[in-house]
């Protein structure tokens, strides 16, 4: 599903974020992304979405490499992965419902899609009384569960997530785990990067540590440290 | 590219709503500009209605009877042709004649019902070499006394006046009016820059899901549109406006007699109002343009 090939990037002629990676990871798989702060984690998945380009290296999405993508095919090549951040990126002027619907809405899905799939996902992550609510009235963990509905919402063949509980007490991070755990099981790989060592250690998932740029460590059914 | 028209309609509204007061500046500007440019034209086409035949170096014009037989027009034509201080001779027959004349009287309904085609004098139109009045004078005067001439006349002075003043006028206000597009032009663009700040979190999580380049930049282009042809509107309603007024002005003033020919016909001003919106779209389609395509970036 996911294949990198001496991949190495370098942020304007500064030292390596990432140096010559090399990774295949298959459909349904569940990676975390560990590794001291700076240590190349977001990079890595910022890779995997088009939105750095690797300085050397090739990427392969679903079997494409999408290096040679052109510009126009980018788009369509987000529409597989969705993408979950520490800071949610919900937009405050909307609705629970409005935000999930946003992204359904912006890549031309009809309405009556939207009107069915919206409800669907928001009763997944457990928000269905929150619906007409905005950002700003929910706690972390709901804000959290509205941008993983968002982006899964298109059911996407590969989940991203940056930090998702880093801003999440641990009780509340646990809740957030389990959500992606049962999207997992649908068949959808997810690369999370964390520092959430409770997290890693209890899940007992396929870890990548990264130290400086480079991959120190990789190991099915791992650990923390 | 599934592009849902409510969305795009709804996504354009608020981006209008949001930056009223820069829109509206946007639109003034338009509408400013748009009205003088307009304005102008339509002068020129009215002065240029009113002088059509004297343009070209036309300096006099010699009038046959309408009773003239084919002989005597084929005798001064020849005669006008012969003579080495004429460089250009053009005839106008009853029908053109008629044409023009229902044109420069189109103020005065009656006038024109009055008269019928026959009754139009047909004319020889003269550019002489010179530019000499005396000589131009003394060359139409010869042709006053010969068979089947009604009447020969000059260019007034006003005439070329009229022509000098307008051709001045105009450039100047095209030039204010240029000046006013290019303001307009780069006030659309930081508008649409503003509503791009605005609303760069929606931006980001478009582009996060996969949302098409032109899905994003549509709604703004769309804006800028609508504040060209908002202003095109206004500017249209604008000229209608003083070409309403100057008209009603004439024709209540009999001193005026000059004026009697200017007439803007419904084609020069359909003519006129497609420019201005066509102008109006190129400006709102330029600004936003520029917009979306430096500050859009994926
Ligand atoms: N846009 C950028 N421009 C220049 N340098 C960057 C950029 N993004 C990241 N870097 C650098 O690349 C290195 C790796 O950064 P990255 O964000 O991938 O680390 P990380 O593992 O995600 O860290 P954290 O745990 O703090 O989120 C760091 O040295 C960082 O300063
Ligand atoms: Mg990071």
């Amino acid at each position: 599903m996911i294949k990198l090939e001496n991949v190495t990037k370098i942020y304007k002629g500064e030292v390596p974020a990432l140096r010559d990676a090399n990774v295949n990871i298959d459909k349904g798989e569940f990676v975390f992304l560990v590794g001291a702060s700076g240590s190349g984690k977001s990079t890595f998945i910022r890779l995997l979405n088009k939105e750095e380009e690797p300085t050397q290296g090739r990427i392969f999405v679903a079997g494409k490499d999408i290096g040679a993508l052109n510009g126009w095919k980018v788009p369509y090549l987000r529409r597989n992965i969705g993408y979950v951040f520490q800071d949610f990126k919900l937009l405050p002027t909307k609705t629970v419902f409005e935000n999930v619907a946003f992204a359904l809405e912006v890549i031309g899905r009809p309405s009556h899609v939207i009107k069915s799939q919206v409800p669907a996902i928001l009763e997944l992550v457990g928000l269905t009384k929150k619906v007409d609510s905005f950002p700003g009235e929910l706690s972390g963990g709901e804000q959290q569960r509205v941008s993983v509905a968002r982006a899964f919402v298109n059911r996407p063949l590969i989940l991203l997530a940056d930090e998702p509980t880093g801003n999440l007490d641990p009780a509340t991070s646990v809740g957030i785990m389990r959500l992606l755990d049962r999207i997992n099981r649908t068949g959808t790989t997810v690369v999370m990067a964390t520092h959430d060592r409770g997290i890693v250690d209890t899940m007992r998932r396929r870890v990548i540590e990264l130290d400086k740029g480079h991959i120190v460590r990789d190991q099915s059914r791992g650990v923390y440290e | 590219m599934a592009m849902n028209i409510r969305y795009v309609a709804r996504e354009t509204g608020t981006n209008l709503r949001r930056n009223f007061s820069l829109t509206l500046a946007s639109v003034v500007t338009v509408a400013v500009s748009l009205t003088l440019f307009g304005a102008a034209l339509v002068f020129a086409q009215g002065v240029g209605n009113m002088t059509a035949r004297w343009k070209g170096g036309i300096e006099f014009i010699v009038f046959m009877q309408p009773s003239a037989t084919q002989e005597q027009l084929d005798s001064v034509q020849r005669a006008l042709e012969d003579n080495p201080e004429v460089t250009q001779v053009s005839y106008v027959d009853k029908p053109a004649a008629y044409e023009e004349f229902k044109q420069l009287f189109a103020r005065s309904k009656d006038m024109v019902e009055a008269v019928d085609e026959n009754a139009m004098p047909p004319s020889f139109r003269v550019a002489p070499a010179t530019s000499d009045a005396d000589v131009i004078q003394a060359l139409g005067q010869a042709f006053q006394k010969k068979a089947g001439v009604r009447e020969v006349v000059f260019a007034f002075e006003t005439v070329r006046t009229m022509q000098r003043i307008t051709r001045i006028a105009s450039i100047v206000i095209v030039g204010v009016a240029v000046f006013l597009l290019v303001a307009a032009v780069l006030l659309i663009l930081n508008t649409i820059r503003m509503a791009m700040f605005a609303r760069r979190r929606e931006i980001e999580v478009m582009k996060l899901v996969g949302a098409t380049n032109w899905f994003i930049r549509v709604p703004f282009m769309i804006e800028g549109l609508v504040h060209g042809i908002v202003g095109a509107a206004v500017a249209i309603v604008g000229v209608q406006g003083l070409n309403w007024a100057f008209d009603r002005g004439l024709s209540n003033n009999r001193d005026l007699k000059i004026f009697q020919g200017f007439v803007i016909s419904g084609s020069q001003m359909s003519f006129t109002t497609l420019l201005l919106v066509g102008l109006g779209c190129l400006i709102g389609a330029l600004g936003s343009g520029i917009a979306v395509s430096r500050f859009l970036d994926v």
